[in-house]
């Protein structure tokens, strides 16, 4: 075989396994963004996977363990509202009638089962924003995530 | 009055550059002599009025000149004077004035040491030099100036983002900018070469020093950035993959890469069209990291400004890209060289490899960082990447790595024989196995981390064993000691003994990030006091809150007493800071070290109806004080790379 083929061979199998590494990173790791109407109408094919839901939160939702940290309250984007389970701390900025984006998977009892909140800012908020916003008191739970 | 001076001198800096940049080509077409050391003056010019303008802002902060926007924007009568000192690099204006500076402090000690020497080259690396910080002054001067008066000027200022009021903030910039800066060394040499067409080895031995010390500055950076966001951001970590982080990283990995293949041209001619599109890769990565941070386009924790800057930044990447890529093709048929490999197992396709999982490394992480960018232009998906997916792909290519750096400075030039390769690693490799299988007795038992620290232990051990048989050979000839042989050695090849401790305090930092990535514990709950929470051998009490007006702000604390395996150790005291100017509190995270794990407290919450009820979240991080040590570690290795040796005492290396 000759030098420049090996080379070949050699480029090709590890371009593959970089391309299979991406491929299998971004399949577990790609967070999609969707409204409540949209996730409930994908709720089949998305459910179990990791997901990002923006809207409000629906005045009068909200439920509190402060004991046990269980908050349960509903997401709307207007037409869908969508219940939410969330245990942990959520941001300061986190209160009815604002907005929020919560990231987590949708339970097969439609509930969203979310794993982290993040609060609307008035001015600097964007939909990609990390939840790692340290104006906040509130610490995402990366390492949950992370696993 | 100081703004006027401030913004004045910046323009004729300007003005300076712009001569700095035609005169070299005047004086290759007309007149060589004359022209050549106008380029090195306006050089030393810019340095001049830069400094100039440099002192000016710093003045203004010092003295809260709130006439001047930017003072008002990021200095308070309250801000103690080195806040006010750092408040220079606190925002967009400041920080681009630091980086022209830097630049053209760099630019003046290249210009000046080398004035007697590479006639041919110099005018051109001045030129480069002064392209670069054209590009800089005209984005100060015209888009984004730090001297923009305001009025009608306010009593008091804004005041700094809290977070940055911070230690390691006063360093994190600084050290950052300098190795981003450092880079423009080498990259300068190197387009000098290829417009002179002179394509050896000059450029390279020459800035070799220069290349190691911007690689320190960059990794130092990143470090304290890390250490800064673990011991400031409060949320128990370190590193976020956060697009900022990114950027900062990212101009690392092909700086690591050329680090390691300029050996292998240096000593076999090889690889030079690689080298010199690492350099320039690992430039533009440094304007690039500008662009994402300043464009706005990627949403990142490090709320920046945005504007019209990162449009400039687009349009400059563009310009050095298309600019060097386009030289070196013209050149190309001056590279055509080369010897090839002669065997797969030999230390250059070692650092070959090394080098490809660096790029690999680079791209995978380019590629996470700009994906959520593609997917919202292509397919109008919004999207983003999360950790897991820089986690996943990283950790291999980074364990190969690890081999790669037991194995890379060991194994034999051009063809390893069996006997050279049982020679340098059968002990080692037996020794790593037996650790290896120790730590799988003992508790570890997940492949991953086994395979990391296995590997690990394999880099110390092949270390340890060649230094070892180093020093037995001192002992036979000249009757050395081990301390009076490792001085010896280290004085005779700096570059070799160095390398080591630098790789030595990698494994270190790699051993913290492996400790800490798997094997953390976290819990959170709300306590009443008295009440306790047990995390691993680990028990908190919670002991109180207590509440305190301070100059800046109004901190809330809580206390928690800390049982190691029951024993007590003392109250820790993690805090909710409430400044008047931000919406909400921001935490002060608290941990207790040792060699072994972090135990770090975070009070995420406390009622304010009932103020004896406090959210506390509890993490347990192993290992993550070794990350710290390794940045020492990095340290010592790199001043016994560079420190200055009389020619005497230097050898040819190994």
């Amino acid at each position: 075989m000759s030098k420049s083929r090996r080379f070949l061979i050699g480029g090709v199998i590890i371009l593959g396994a970089l391309a299979y590494m991406i491929y299998g990173g971004m399949q577990e790791a790609l967070v999609y963004f969707k409204m409540p109407s949209e996730l409930r109408a994908e709720e089949k094919s998305l459910q179990g996977k990791f997901v990002r839901m923006g809207g409000m939160v629906v005045k009068g939702s909200l439920e509190k363990d402060l004991q046990n940290l269980i908050y349960r309250f509903e997401i709307t984007d207007g037409s869908t509202k969508f219940p939410v389970y969330f245990k942990g701390v959520p941001p300061d900025l986190f209160v009815e009638g604002k907005g929020a984006v919560v990231e987590g998977r949708v339970g097969g009892d439609g509930v969203f089962q979310a794993t982290m909140i993040m609060a609307k800012h008035a001015e600097d908020y964007s939909p990609h924003a990390d939840g790692k916003t340290p104006t906040n008191s509130f610490i995402p739970a990366k390492e949950a995530t992370a696993k | 009055m100081t703004a006027t001076l401030g913004h004045s001198s910046i323009l004729m800096a300007f003005a300076l550059a712009l001569v700095g940049i035609a005169s070299p080509l005047i004086a290759a077409r007309f007149e060589p002599e004359r022209f050549r050391a106008v380029a090195r003056y306006s050089i030393f010019g810019q340095f001049t009025l830069v400094t100039v303008a440099a002192a000016a802002l710093i003045y203004g902060l010092v003295a809260t000149d709130f006439s001047i926007k930017y003072v008002a924007f990021n200095t308070t009568r309250a801000t103690p004077i080195y806040y006010r000192v750092t408040g220079l690099w606190g925002a967009l204006e400041g920080s681009l004035l630091l980086w022209e500076w830097i630049l053209i402090i760099f630019a003046g000690i290249v210009a000046w040491v080398y004035r007697e020497r590479h006639h041919e080259l110099m005018p051109w690396v001045v030129m480069i030099f002064s392209i670069v910080s054209a590009f800089f002054l005209g984005v100060i001067g015209f888009l984004s100036n730090p001297f923009e008066t305001i009025s009608p000027i306010p009593l008091d200022g804004r005041g700094l983002n809290p977070l940055l009021e911070d230690a390691n903030m006063m360093t994190h910039p600084p050290l950052l900018y300098t190795g981003f800066v450092g880079l423009t060394v080498p990259f300068a040499f190197a387009m000098a070469a290829l417009i002179v067409g002179k394509i050896d080895e000059a450029w390279i031995t020459t800035t070799r020093r220069w290349t190691i010390t911007a690689w320190f500055f960059l990794t130092a950076g990143n470090l304290v950035g890390a250490w800064w966001s673990y011991h400031v951001l409060g949320w128990g970590g370190y590193w976020a993959w956060d697009p900022v982080e990114n950027a900062a990283f990212m101009p690392w990995l092909p700086a690591t890469a050329f680090l390691h293949s300029v050996q292998v041209q240096e000593r076999r001619r090889m690889l030079k069209v690689w080298n010199l599109s690492l350099i320039i890769v690992a430039f533009s990565l440094t304007i690039f990291g500008t662009f994402l941070t300043r464009s706005g386009i990627i949403s990142s924790i490090h709320a920046f400004s945005s504007g019209p800057v990162g449009a400039f930044f687009l349009g400059f990447l563009a310009f050095i890209l298309l600019g060097s890529f386009g030289l070196l093709a013209y050149r190309a048929d001056l590279l055509k060289e080369q010897p090839e490999l002669d065997s797969m197992i030999s230390r250059e396709s070692a650092f070959l490899l090394n080098n490809i999982v660096l790029v690999s490394a680079l791209f995978t992480i380019f590629l996470g960082t700009i994906f959520p960018l593609i997917s919202e232009a292509v397919a109008g998906v919004q999207v983003s990447v999360g950790a897991p997916y820089f986690n996943s792909v990283t950790v291999p290519l980074f364990l190969c790595l690890v081999f790669l750096m037991a194995v890379g400075p060991m194994i034999a030039w051009r063809r390893a024989s069996w006997d050279n390769l049982k020679r340098n690693f059968l002990w080692p490799a037996s020794a790593a196995l037996l650790f290896g299988f120790g730590l799988f007795l003992w508790k570890v038992r997940d492949f991953l981390p086994l395979l990391g620290f296995t590997l690990l232990a394999f880099v110390v051990c092949t270390m340890t064993y060649d230094t070892a048989l180093a020093l037995r050979a001192r002992k036979r000839i000249a009757g050395e000691g081990i301390l009076r042989g490792l001085i010896t050695l280290s004085r005779r090849n700096q570059r070799r003994y160095g390398g080591f401790i630098v790789h030595l305090g990698v494994v270190l930092i790699i051993m913290g990030i492996a400790g800490s990535m798997t094997y953390s514990k976290e819990k959170e709950a709300t306590l009443a006091v008295k009440q306790d929470l047990t995390v691993g051998n680990y028990r908190i009490q919670f002991e109180g809150l207590k509440g305190a007006q301070q100059p800046t702000h109004f901190r809330v604390e809580g206390a928690f007493r800390v049982f190691h395996n029951g024993n007590d150790e003392g109250v820790i005291n993690p805090a909710l800071k409430f400044f008047p100017s931000q919406q909400s509190p921001i935490g002060r995270a608290v941990h207790q070290s040792s060699l072994s794990e972090d135990i770090y407290l975070i009070l995420s919450g406390f009622s304010e109806v009932e103020r004896n009820q406090a959210t506390l979240k509890v993490l347990v991080r192993p290992l993550v004080i070794w990350m710290w040590i390794g940045g020492f570690v990095i340290v010592f290795g790199t001043l016994i790379c560079i420190w200055p040796m009389p020619k005497a005492e230097q050898q040819e290396q190994s």
